[in-house]
């Protein structure tokens, strides 16, 4: 008999941050070894599943950064520190951390995009030693739609970082959308290096090419992919582009393989 | 070794088999066809050998046997969970040889993909013992040729039927004493060596070439004939796509079930994502997506062999008579014409 | 030419008067419009030989030869009684003695049929067969009905406006573990029909009390959990009927029958029609009748001895809505004067 790889397991829920009006990270308790970048497939029994990525990791919890979309996303709203989430996970290919190291990291993020990747921020920024610069640069449409305020105030202190609202004026923060900002990192600059960038579908597409225009080879860029998902584990295959499962060989592509996954 | 026998004999034995298995075969179910009078056939428990419909095609494959189209994997209570169950009575199904290979595309996808066991389809796939049928001359929609799905080896009984008996071949050691009191004779059943539908496959060896497979014309034609209705897909020996969802079945009983249903890129929710984003959005995309798994990237991914194994039941059960092996065929043409242009362009450089 | 003719009895054989003095159309029965397309050559004999060379394609599906001559008239019918005796009696197996003055009646008028599940997809009953029945029960019966019988209730056989309609039904039943809740028969019944499906916890329920029974669920399920119920099931309308006083559309009057319902219903239209005229076949649409003995009468008469399938329902009352043409009054004047005339 094989062992179920569907099974869900329940988590405990350690604590609820509210973000924004329709996001909330939830820690969860949990001694995985989750990988920045990698999802889980969260689910309430008699609700559903669906797939969230690790948006935060530490000494026995995960976090998980949640929009209420549907009818998971607003049924785990109503739960409460203590309460148990089911899981199952990790999955994925994670972002290639070790190849990060050492070299200059840039991550540009767009919306709830700022999720899959803070971890990673969170990694660099508790190991400077491992990395030498860290350009971050976030957009989000607006005031009400500030993730992680929290981190993003710390990170000013440890990385070059560029905050922008699509358009609303706040303090702290720049307007227009980030390609606009892109030009305000100092790619010619930088020798041995990566961009991550996770956003909409369309804000990854355009944030990639004008990447492409200011000279960034395509291998240095990382993309995450968001795919409808029902199983994570390459078998429902609702996320299948060409033969590649954005479950099992993503959600995180290097550009040259990103740019061949056509729809 | 061979037996020869009679439908009487046969449902005997047939009796002292079921006790150790469930019998499916493709039943006739008179006047529930998709059109008035017609009859649908597809498959079901027999009690009799006469039940199997062995002459005609059946519109659905076996694969709902180990693929159940609801299967239910966790029942919920107040608070605890339970996965389904399954009993321990065999699966002997009566299936062709198209069938018997396209379920070794299935065994492909739960059992290997991303290197994990489906334990769900495991279950019910360990239990299953095929009896080869015959097909005799086959149907005129049948390409099974043309993708190398005609022969099978991998069953444990064949079975010829003749209007009076039947023959038949015992390969796996378990089933003899089943036939021992049984004549014995020589045969061993025949394949079609040939169809009257030939399909060319697609040769797409770039990104390049296949990035202009996705912006030919054709499947533009397409969004006026497909009505997306998932009846090709649901008739398919090989697609193994499937949806999960929870349910309550009684608000304050608060029990429920998380189950599996079929499902289909041929739908148009297929991809929908939160924030009414989703991909392929008309017909023709979809069906371009369905043709390159078919014929293209399912071998792309795991080498061996094509995921179609030319079977033809989409062509039988597509309501607006778009058949796949032309299109398979438009698509090589479509192929061969890519590369020509693209040589010529690099000659006249 | 003879300027002395029955054209009273002529109509009763099936002969039409013509503006041409001293000429007829014959009305030839195809009871469900489908016969041997070999007959065809025997029309365009008649055509030729006693009519004007044209042919027409009746109103009621009758294969209609204008132009023939009064002294033809007994050539004529001594040419079909070879197909009356084919159609009506091997065919249709109508009780009745096939003779050489053609028709014996014309009461009972050709029934109409769609071409039905022979051949169309969206049929849930054989038309033909049915036609073919009913021509028995109610040929050569002199007391008048018009009866069209349609595959499906897209009713392109009109049988609203018909004295009966009867419709296909196609009681589609639902397998739950096939449904994979593609919502596809939501739409198609939304779209064709009543919107009577809609989704439950991923599954499909159906508001039964309003399902037309027109098959649509079933013809666009990919998966095979709508299917018919091999039993064909009817709707009968009845009272519709055209004219130059008080046209209107047929009304429910059966819902769900069987065949065997239907057939005997049918039997019971003529004592029905019999008491109303006081035995009097005159020539008068059924409505028209069913207005006279009043609904509850008629319900009463012709369901004697009927015995009603279980999932049959009966109309309680009928509201009809007629166009009336004597009154009038939605009608007005282009320029608020009645011009003179
Ligand atoms: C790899 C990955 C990582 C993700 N990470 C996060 C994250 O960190 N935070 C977050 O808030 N969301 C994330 N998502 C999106 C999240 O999975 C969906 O928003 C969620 O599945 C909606 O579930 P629901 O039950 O609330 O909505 P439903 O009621 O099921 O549906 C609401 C809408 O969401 C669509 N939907 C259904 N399933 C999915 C799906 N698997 N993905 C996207 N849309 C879907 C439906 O078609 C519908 O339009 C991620 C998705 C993927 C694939
Ligand atoms: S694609 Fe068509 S021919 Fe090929 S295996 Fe599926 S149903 Fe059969
Ligand atoms: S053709 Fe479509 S439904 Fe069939 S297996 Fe492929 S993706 Fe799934
Ligand atoms: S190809 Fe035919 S069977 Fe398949 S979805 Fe389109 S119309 Fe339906
Ligand atoms: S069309 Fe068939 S499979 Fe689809 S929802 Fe309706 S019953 Fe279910
Ligand atoms: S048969 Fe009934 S349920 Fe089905 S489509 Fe017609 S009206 Fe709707
Ligand atoms: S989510 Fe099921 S195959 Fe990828």
């Amino acid at each position: 008999m094989s062992t179920n790889i569907l099974l869900p397991r329940p988590h405990r829920i350690l604590a609820i941050n509210q973000e924004t009006e329709h996001e909330y990270t939830f820690r969860v308790e949990s001694g995985a070894a989750a990988k920045h970048g990698q999802f889980y497939q969260l689910s309430l029994p008699k609700i559903g599943e669906a797939p969230i990525s690790v948006s935060a990791m530490g000494d026995g919890w995960l976090e998980f950064t949640i929009r209420k979309v549907g009818k998971l996303t607003s049924e785990v709203f109503r739960l409460r520190p203590g309460d148990r989430l089911f899981m199952r996970g990790p999955y994925g290919k994670p972002f290639p951390i070790d190849d990060f190291k050492h070299g200059d990291l840039v991550v540009i993020a767009g919306g709830t995009g700022v999720a899959p990747v803070r971890s990673t921020l969170r990694y660099f920024y508790e190991h400077p030693e491992e990395i030498k610069e860290v350009y971050f640069l976030a957009g989000f449409r607006d005031e009400g739609s500030i993730l992680f305020r929290a981190d993003l105030e710390r990170f000013k202190a440890r990385f070059h970082t560029i905050y922008t609202l699509d358009r609303d004026r706040v303090d702290g923060f720049e307007t227009g959308l980030v390609t606009r900002h892109l030009g305000r990192i100092p790619f010619s600059t930088l020798t041995r290096y990566h961009v991550i960038i996770v956003g909409p579908p369309v804000m990854m597409h355009h944030t990639a090419l004008k990447c492409l225009e200011y000279g960034v080879p395509e291998e240095k860029i990382w993309v995450s992919f968001e795919r409808r998902m029902s199983c994570a584990v390459g078998k429902c295959g609702h996320c299948k582009i060409n033969e590649t499962y954005v479950c099992l060989e993503g959600p995180v592509f290097n550009y040259t393989k990103a740019k061949e996954l056509w729809d | 070794m061979g037996y020869s026998l009679s439908y009487g004999r046969m449902n005997e034995i047939l009796k002292e088999l079921q006790q150790n298995y469930r019998v499916y075969a493709p039943r006739r179910w008179a006047g529930r066809g998709r059109y008035s009078d017609t009859d649908l056939i597809r498959y079901g428990e027999i009690a009799a050998v006469e039940e199997v419909v062995h002459d005609e095609k059946s519109d659905f494959s076996p694969k709902e046997i180990i693929f159940p189209i609801t299967q239910p994997l966790f029942y919920f209570t107040e608070d605890e969970y339970r996965e389904s169950r399954v009993d321990d009575q065999g699966l002997l199904i009566f299936a062709r040889p198209c069938d018997i290979n396209g379920i070794r595309r299935l065994d492909t996808m739960f059992l290997k993909n991303g290197d994990s066991e489906d334990s769900y389809y495991r279950r019910l796939r360990d239990k299953a013992r095929f009896v080869l049928m015959e097909c005799g001359t086959g149907w005129d929609t049948c390409f099974c040729v043309s993708m190398g799905s005609n022969r099978t080896s991998d069953y444990s009984l064949a079975v010829r039927f003749l209007p009076d008996h039947l023959l038949v071949e015992v390969r796996d050691e378990a089933f003899k004493r089943y036939f021992s009191q049984e004549r014995e004779v020589e045969f061993t059943p025949e394949f079609v060596t040939s169809n009257p539908r030939t399909v060319r496959l697609p040769e797409i060896d770039s990104s390049g070439l296949l990035r202009k497979v996705y912006d030919l014309e054709m499947w533009k034609e397409y969004n006026s004939r497909c009505q997306s209705c998932g009846a090709c897909t649901a008739a398919c020996i090989t697609c193994s796509c499937f949806t999960t969802s929870d349910l309550i079945y009684n608000e304050n009983a608060r029990v429920g079930e998380r189950r599996r249903v079929w499902a289909s890129c041929l739908h148009e929710d297929f991809t929908a994502m939160a924030g009414g984003l989703g991909f392929r959005a008309t017909p023709g995309e979809r069906l371009r997506f369905r043709t390159l798994h078919k014929v293209y990237d399912y071998k792309a991914r795991f080498k061996e062999e094509q995921m179609c194994v030319g079977c033809g039941r989409c062509d039988d059960r597509c309501p607006e008579f778009i058949s796949f092996a032309t299109i398979i065929n438009r698509l090589s043409d479509e192929v061969e014409r890519l590369k020509k242009e693209a040589s010529q362009e690099v000659a006249g450089q | 030419m003879n300027h002395d003719l029955d054209i009273k009895k002529l109509r009763n054989h099936c002969y039409r008067q013509s503006k041409v003095p001293g000429e007829f159309m014959l009305q030839m029965r195809a009871p469900g419009g489908v016969i041997e397309a070999r007959y065809l050559s025997l029309v365009q004999h008649i055509a030729d030989t006693w009519g004007n060379g044209l042919f027409h394609l009746g109103m009621r599906q009758t294969l209609s030869i204008p132009g023939i001559k009064y002294e033809d008239i007994p050539a004529v019918n001594r040419y079909i009684k070879q197909y009356i005796q084919e159609i009506e009696v091997d065919l249709c197996g109508v009780d009745m003695e096939v003779t050489e003055e053609g028709y014996p009646a014309i009461g009972a008028r050709n029934i109409m049929a769609c071409i039905g599940n022979i051949h169309c997809i969206k049929a849930n009953i054989n038309t033909t067969a049915l036609a073919r029945k009913l021509e028995r029960v109610i040929y050569p019966s002199p007391y008048h009905i018009k009866i069209s019988v349609a595959g499906c209730p897209n009713d392109c056989a009109k049988g609203h406006f018909n004295d009966f309609g009867i419709i296909g039904l196609a009681k589609t039943e639902y397998d739950y573990d096939r449904c994979i809740g593609c919502k596809k028969c939501i739409e198609a019944c939304a779209k064709h029909a009543t919107g009577v499906l809609s989704m439950e916890n991923g599954k499909i329920v159906k508001d039964t009390c309003c399902c037309v029974g027109c098959g649509e669920c079933a013809l666009v399920c990919p998966t095979g959990a709508w299917t018919r119920n091999p039993t064909k099931f009817y709707r009968v309308l009845i009272g519709g009927r055209t004219g130059k006083q008080t046209p209107r559309m047929g009304k429910l009057f059966l819902n769900w029958v069987t065949e065997e319902v239907v057939l005997r219903v049918i039997k019971n239209w003529e004592d029905f029609s019999a008491e109303v005229l006081e035995h009097k076949p005159v020539y008068l649409h059924g409505g028209h009748l069913i207005d006279r003995a009043g609904y509850n009468r008629f319900k009463e008469m012709i369901l004697k001895g009927v015995q009603l399938n279980p999932e049959a329902m009966v109309a309680q009352r009928i509201l009809w809505t007629e166009t009336e043409y004597r009154s009038n009054f939605n009608v007005r004047p282009v320029n608020g004067v009645r011009a003179e005339g």
